[in-house]
């Protein structure tokens, strides 16, 4: 009797599973937007961070616990850019299906050859990341190899609509593809240009379109501006003609304002997750967004 | 060996791009020409790479191919089937085309199925680098040589993450908390009530720490801090404040712990003091959980319970013997407790450990708003007499806003509020050498608001009051109802150090025994943080 009984609840418990959407926990928006495209109506999905703060420091508050625990995928980084709150969160969470190597962990890194890792770690050069920089999600050529990771994940997961997974993803790469053209031709005048931003999160947006993002107006990563570095960066714009400086959500607009007055240039509001600026809800329309809103600033 | 021939092919595939691109623009016909020659050129060098490459791939393939059935899924699936095949730099596509493939930023994401727990370079992975031409070489020259970032590296709990690119084991850092002090008594070890606190006028390192976690195995995890305190002769106290282990992935939401640690009671107790927002403890908690605050050997359970919000049943047991355990079995200094001449016995049952169970739940009001709220107890034998018990009840609430466009986590609001009741059952002593028996009902609460205004900078004030039953058998100083008012101000220039100036206003009641009294101290906190500490609870 007691065997059937298992063997019922046994049957139950798996029609439950492969009829019940795939939970899904992503650290970041950008994550949660390509988990979007692959999923679609197919998962429930949960952004911890806001698209408007500031993703080195998340406070690790306890809802998070709550979704990371339900959680059939998380999908993080795995570049050290949540390393202030995941590894607490994930203490609590307690749930072996996200744990590192199963398949309901993406980390967004794997395969990515991350640009500007250090080759001494040493604090007194500010907030530098040991594994490189792990901004990468902006370089569209990179969001397709994490799509492609988030497919694979949830097509190993939900077996019943790998095919639609991939779909999406074969959707997903095709209009990136696409979208690199005109991307690409919109950017294509001004290559080589410099350009200044707050923070060091652009390296590889810059390298997919051929600029330089390379003068910050933090004197080290995460340390705040100073008058003197101020005054360096003014010199440096002036020199090499610089057009824009890009600030994102969290940074502080007055800094970059002023810096934009005194050497004519325009403060570009810039994002690395959809829904950061205005009119982004999804992955393609923010690159749209930041290729148009650059190409006008340096037109 | 693959690495150079990825960074050839790298440089090679670089190289013609910059002719491709050269090429997509009106030239010359003499540019032109230069630059066909140097794609030929670059091509035979490619071609003869690639030759190379190819002998690498077969051998790596014969010492994968035991490997193979394992780290492959058995079904190429369809994603796999939709991958570019590999170009070789003489058949890129039109100059005019955007590219939509690089090699040098993405290693063939086909090879690397999601659930390998590989935490090497896939062989695969670098074998098809360098097929797409780009013009970039920061790449290449910044990553020299451990080019591809792989799986596992990252925060995880198998996977420890520290300093140097998670190659450590665990996570080791050293954390010095200094104050410089001046009070208008010059008793400050009697005005200040937590032992961490600054104690004499002058300089205080009385918190000098050192903190490792990481992973043990796939089953727990591992944590120690250890203490090394100067006195106020300059001696060394080395305390082993905690050091236990911790279930990683128990089924049913459970987690257990065990080793020597904080208990769960509250919100300050549990917490380390250098993530306190104040140079010193609240007098509630310093006086009725100990100078220490409640910690000990034993164990915990804690269970998530399975509703919509954030909500944790937790209950510990400790020996709560020795002065960690203050208010339970603590024999006292000089073998007196309450002026009790203390029994300082062995454990006779269960009633004798110290039970902690704690209720804690969580909620986002908004977005930006959290509140986590709270209700703990504490309960156990004490050694004034051979029957005499103690009971501690607790209740917390912990509210914070941040902004939702923070820079480094500011600017926020915090507020943390806690109160403690204890009842004390004061025996006789042992064989009833006191005189009388009596039963104290103490109580307190401390509120504090804290201000981050600015990236790097808050502000704090903080109002403590304490009660304790007045007692005309015993002079014990802790047993003098006191209030305090604290204001300070912190910069943090980054995560790792902080500079705290604090002002505490104290009013010491009259007692049967003492007079009262008012003092005022000024602190000047600063600490530093070495090494990759383990990030903080909510």
């Amino acid at each position: 009797m007691k065997r059937y009984l298992l063997i019922l609840f046994t049957i139950l418990g798996t029609t439950l599973v492969a009829h019940a959407k795939l939970n899904v926990v992503a650290t970041l928006p950008d994550f949660g937007s390509l988990a979007r495209e692959i999923g679609g109506d197919k998962i429930d999905i949960v952004v911890l961070a806001k698209p408007t703060e500031d993703p080195h420091f998340v406070d690790a508050r306890p809802s998070f616990v709550v979704s990371l625990r339900n959680a059939d995928v998380l999908i993080d980084g795995g570049a050290e850019l949540e390393l202030g709150w995941l590894p607490p969160l994930l203490q609590n969470a307690r749930n072996p299906k996200i744990e590192v190597g199963k398949p309901g962990r993406v980390q967004a890194s794997q395969g990515i050859r991350l640009m500007n890792v250090p080759t001494n770690v040493t604090r007194a050069a500010g907030d530098v990341h040991a594994l490189g920089n792990p901004h990468f999600t902006v370089d569209p050529i990179i969001a397709k190899a994490i799509a492609q990771h988030i497919a694979q994940s949830f097509a190993t997961l939900d077996s019943a609509n790998a095919a639609f997974y991939n779909d999406n993803y074969k959707k997903f790469e095709a209009s990136i593809n696409q979208k690199l053209q005109y991307w690409g031709a919109m950017m294509q005048p001004f290559q080589g240009q410099h350009v200044v931003a707050y923070h060091d999160s652009w390296p590889y947006f810059a390298h997919r379109f051929g600029i330089n993002i390379d003068v910050f107006l933090e004197p080290k990563p995460g340390i705040p501006p100073s008058p003197s570095h101020l005054t360096e960066v003014i010199g440096q714009m002036k020199s090499l003609n610089i057009k824009a400086i890009i600030v994102e959500p969290y940074h502080d607009r007055r800094i970059a304002e002023k810096v934009a007055r005194s050497t004519n240039a325009k403060v570009v509001e810039f994002s690395q997750f959809p829904g950061g600026i205005p009119g982004t809800d999804s992955y393609v329309s923010l690159i749209d967004k930041l290729v148009s809103r650059l190409a006008e600033a340096l037109k | 060996m693959n690495k150079l021939i990825l960074i050839a092919v790298i440089s090679a595939a670089m190289a013609s791009a910059r002719a491709q691109n050269a090429a997509s623009t009106p030239a010359t016909s003499p540019e032109m020409n230069e630059l066909r020659e140097q794609v030929k050129a670059l091509t035979e060098t490619v071609k003869g790479l690639q030759q190379q490459l190819k002998d690498q791939q077969t051998t790596i393939d014969k010492l994968n191919q035991q490997n193979a059935t394992t780290a492959e899924s058995p079904e190429p699936s369809p994603i796999a089937a939709a991958s570019p095949s590999p170009s070789v730099a003489a058949s890129a596509p039109p100059a005019t085309k955007f590219p939509t493939e690089d090699a040098s930023v993405v290693s063939s994401t086909t090879s690397v199925p999601t659930s390998s727990p590989a935490a090497g370079v896939n062989p695969n992975g670098t074998a098809v680098g360098g097929n797409f031409p780009t013009t970039d070489t920061s790449v290449v020259s910044s990553a020299p040589t451990e080019t591809i970032s792989t799986t596992g590296a990252g925060a995880s709990l198998t996977q420890p993450i520290g300093i140097g690119g998670g190659k450590n084991y665990m996570n080791i850092s050293f954390d010095g908390l200094f104050a410089l002090a001046y009070s208008s008594d010059k008793h400050l070890d009697q005005i200040e009530v937590g032992d961490h606190d600054p104690m004499q006028r002058g300089f205080n390192a009385r918190n000098i720490e050192l903190a490792l976690d990481g992973a043990v195995d796939p089953y727990f995890e591992g944590f120690a801090n250890i203490v090394f305190k100067l006195d106020n002769d300059n001696n060394t106290d080395v305390e082993v404040e905690e050091a236990f282990m911790q279930t990683t992935s128990l089924p049913f939401n459970l987690q257990l712990k065990g080793g020597q640690f904080f208990a769960a009671f509250g919100r300050i107790n549990p917490q380390h003091p250098h993530v306190w927002e104040f140079v010193d403890d609240p007098i509630v908690h310093g006086r009725l959980l100990g100078p220490d605050g409640l910690r000990g050997v034993g164990a915990q359970i804690s269970w998530i319970v399975p509703v919509p919000w954030y909500s944790q049943l937790i209950l510990g047991v400790q020996n709560g013997r020795g002065s960690t355990g203050y208010s339970f079995r603590n024999p006292g200094d000089d073998g007196l407790f309450f002026d009790r001449r203390t029994t300082d016995r062995e454990l006779r049952g269960l009633e004798d450990f110290v039970w902690i169970p704690r209720w804690e739940n969580s909620v986002d009001i908004t977005p930006t708003q959290v509140v986590l709220a709270g209700v703990s107890g504490a309960f156990g034998s004490n050694e004034t007499g051979g029957t005499a018990r103690t009971q501690i009840y607790g209740a917390d609430v912990f509210y914070k806003w941040k902004s939702a466009n923070a820079e480094g986590g500011f600017p926020f609001v915090k507020w943390q509020s806690e109160f403690m009741y204890r009842r004390f059952e004061a025996g006789r002593g042992i064989n009833e050498s006191f005189p009388v028996a009596e039963t104290f009902h103490d109580w307190g609460l401390y509120s504090q608001v804290l201000w981050g205004f600015k990236k790097g900078w808050v502000a704090g004030i903080r109002g403590d009051y304490y009660d304790a039953q007045d007692s005309r058998f015993t002079d014990d100083i802790d047993r003098q109802s006191r209030s305090r008012i604290s204001a300070n101000l912190t910069w943090y220039p980054t995560e790792f150090s902080k500079i705290r100036l604090q002002y505490n206003h104290d009013f010491l009641d009259e007692t049967f025994f003492l007079a009262g009294r008012d003092v005022d101290s000024v602190f000047l906190q600063f600490e530093f943080i070495l090494g990759a500490h383990g990030a903080h609870k909510f």
